[in-house]
């Protein structure tokens, strides 16, 4: 039984529509980078910018509205680590490939490189896709992340390092796959 | 960049797929009103603000019951008419949800339940969910931070530790926190001690007083060889009146009051991800492990020797430790999904499941309140005797259509068991009085 006690009014702040529309994909695609699944992903994009949405105008005046929603994107993605399994071995369905010139090629690369990301703690996770991914610079990370730069050139290079060393990545990085 | 990073940047692009979908702005309007967390300030919406609870420093207090409202987006072509008490489907592309199932209930007087407070306030049923659950309140916590100390409960928020009113709900106090591990609140005496830092090579703990919520201590407690990244439970308090720290190679023993280390058992196996004291004081049970194998130490406190160690056998780790007289209680995990075990005596290799545990990412834990042992998760409510382990009362908790439920361990607190609620899209959260039944009363003993 719903009890309407009143009737709220929620003003779409200028320009947001178009951002979302705009910028959605690539903030799906690094949501799933830092979280192995679709549906977490979405999670974590629509938390984002629900969290931009109140500050939307002062964001736009600032010309930050993107580096604002990836670094509630990324602290909230480190907010789930913390409470979810750190075992946690991503499962998730994969979608169905398109358009590739190799199907299961380009599936079993998805999945190398999951379980690659899987491999990182967290913060060398983020910063993975917020230097290479998003292509934020050092500082661009750091402010993300709440840490120093060299907190993230630490990151990186320990990330470097795992993923150098992970199981069918080094060959994709040389170039393995076709797209 | 170098050509190693430009390699690993070029196969992100590469090998991220297309999102199946996109994002909608009404789907973030929807997550905007359904999240208490998120909600904006009043200034943001075009209604004066309602009264807000007394003690209550969050924004947005009114009850759950009445928390139903619709929300337009002005200027959009099609508006969403959201009922932010729907909870039970996930926000449609520029639809209305299903309408909420939530009915209005009542205190039961359950044989268990005999010392109910009489300001408790009526809850909300929760369709499906076990043991006459009522959701009193609409706060988010992290689910495995609730305990509960003299009559009130404590637990992390966004970004704050909280002291709540179990009769209400209502958050009495708060104070700036950000959990730096997974570690519930522990309370001795009239301090509330949590993890403030963990770090590298040092354990900052903070002790707030347990009545506001004011801090009143810092303590810096040295690491050896630099803490694990893994821990689960990482600080516990003994029946001596002390807080016991893993700290890397080592677990510190610490007098609050003084703030000095008084002890240091030295941990062999590996870094210290859990500990946690028996109720008599005499055996210490450490989890040590990575994300593929745990092994339990048990020191004898009084010897300082090691008396006693196995390892999980199932290969997983491990970690939230909780002794009981019968023996010690922990969780383990497998991807999404994880689970609680009973280790008679500390041992492992006697190990079993308790409770079918939770999916999904949520938490699976033990906690020790009202002199038995609980179990919750996604799939039944456990009660369970802590001198045998033996399960006490069970129950199933059933999807809301078809949405899966979870329930946190419950904790007792003022004659009433208290557990954290989330629905598995997180669209509705909250504190719920559970009444379980009366075998859950804790006269088995401890």
């Amino acid at each position: 039984m719903d009890t309407l006690t009143g009737v709220e009014h929620l003003t779409e702040p200028d320009g947001f529509r178009n951002f979302v529309q705009a910028r959605s994909s690539a903030l799906l695609r690094s949501g799933w980078l830092l979280t192995g699944d679709w549906t977490s992903a979405e999670d974590l994009v629509q938390t984002a910018l629900a969290a931009a949405w109140p500050r939307w105008p002062d964001l736009r005046r600032q010309d930050a509205p993107e580096v604002y929603v990836r670094k509630i994107m990324v602290n909230t993605f480190l907010r789930w680590r913390q409470r979810r399994w750190n075992g946690e071995i991503a499962t998730g369905r994969l979608p169905e490939p398109t358009a590739y010139g190799d199907v299961f090629a380009q599936v079993d690369a998805r999945q190398s490189l999951l379980a690659a990301l899987d491999r990182l703690p967290a913060r060398q996770r983020a910063v993975v896709v917020l230097r290479y991914f998003a292509d934020q610079t050092e500082s661009q990370t750091a402010a993300a992340m709440g840490c120093s730069v060299g907190a993230v050139k630490s990151h990186a290079a320990k990330a470097l390092a795992r993923l150098r060393d992970a199981p069918g990545l080094s060959e994709l990085m040389t170039g393995g796959v076709a797209s | 960049m170098n050509m190693e990073e430009r390699k690993l940047a070029e196969l992100l692009h590469r090998i991220a797929p297309e999102p199946p979908r996109p994002v909608t702005v009404e789907q973030v309007a929807y997550r905007l009103v359904t999240d208490r967390q998120l909600r904006p300030r009043r200034s943001h919406l075009g209604r004066a603000p309602r009264p807000r609870r007394p003690g209550l420093s969050r924004a947005w207090a009114a009850p759950a019951a009445a928390a139903a409202a619709v929300v337009v987006i002005a200027g959009a072509s099609v508006g969403i008419a959201a009922l932010a008490s729907s909870h039970h489907s996930t926000p449609p592309s520029g639809g209305a949800p299903a309408s909420s199932t939530l009915s209005t209930g009542t205190v039961s007087s359950s044989p268990a339940q005999t010392s109910a407070s009489p300001q408790s306030e009526p809850g909300t049923a929760i369709p499906g969910a076990p043991w006459d659950a009522q959701l009193i309140d609409h706060q988010m916590f992290f689910p495995d931070s609730l305990v509960s100390a003299d009559g009130s409960l404590y637990g992390y928020g966004n970004g704050t530790l909280d002291r709540i009113d179990p009769a209400t709900g209502a958050i009495m106090n708060t104070a700036q926190y950000s959990p730096a591990i997974l570690n519930p609140p522990v309370v001795i005496g009239n301090t509330v001690w949590v993890v403030s830092s963990y770090n590298g090579g040092n354990v900052v703990l903070h002790g707030y007083d347990a009545s506001t919520l004011a801090q009143t201590s810092s303590l810096l407690v040295p690491a050896i060889g630099g803490v694990s990244t893994g821990g689960q439970g990482v600080l516990a308090s003994g029946p001596d009146g002390n807080l016991y720290v893993a700290a890397g190679d080592i677990v510190s023993v610490v007098n609050p009051a003084s703030g000095q280390v008084t002890y240091r058992f030295q941990v062999t196996a590996g870094k210290a991800t859990s500990v946690a004291v028996s109720p008599d004081g005499s055996r210490l049970y450490v989890g040590v492990g990575s994300s593929t194998s745990f092994k339990l130490l048990v020191y004898d406190v009084h010897s300082h020797i090691v008396v006693g160690s196995s390892t999980l056998t199932s290969g997983a780790a491990g970690g939230n430790l909780v002794a009981t007289s019968g023996g010690v209680w922990g969780t383990t995990g497998s991807g999404h999904s994880e689970w609680v075990w009973f280790a008679p005596g500390g041992n492992l290799n006697r190990a079993v499941q308790v409770g079918r545990g939770a999916g999904g990412g949520f938490a699976a834990y033990p906690s020790y309140s009202g002199g038995v042992v609980w179990v919750g998760g996604s799939g039944d409510l456990v009660c369970a005797s802590p001198a045998t382990g033996q399960v006490l009362a069970t129950a199933d908790i059933a999807a809301d259509n078809g949405a899966a439920q979870y329930l946190a361990s419950p904790v007792v607190a003022g004659g009433q068991a208290y557990s954290y609620y989330q629905t598995a899209a997180s669209q509705l959260t909250g504190l719920a009085r559970v009444t379980p039944p009366a075998s859950c009363t804790g006269a088995q003993g401890s």
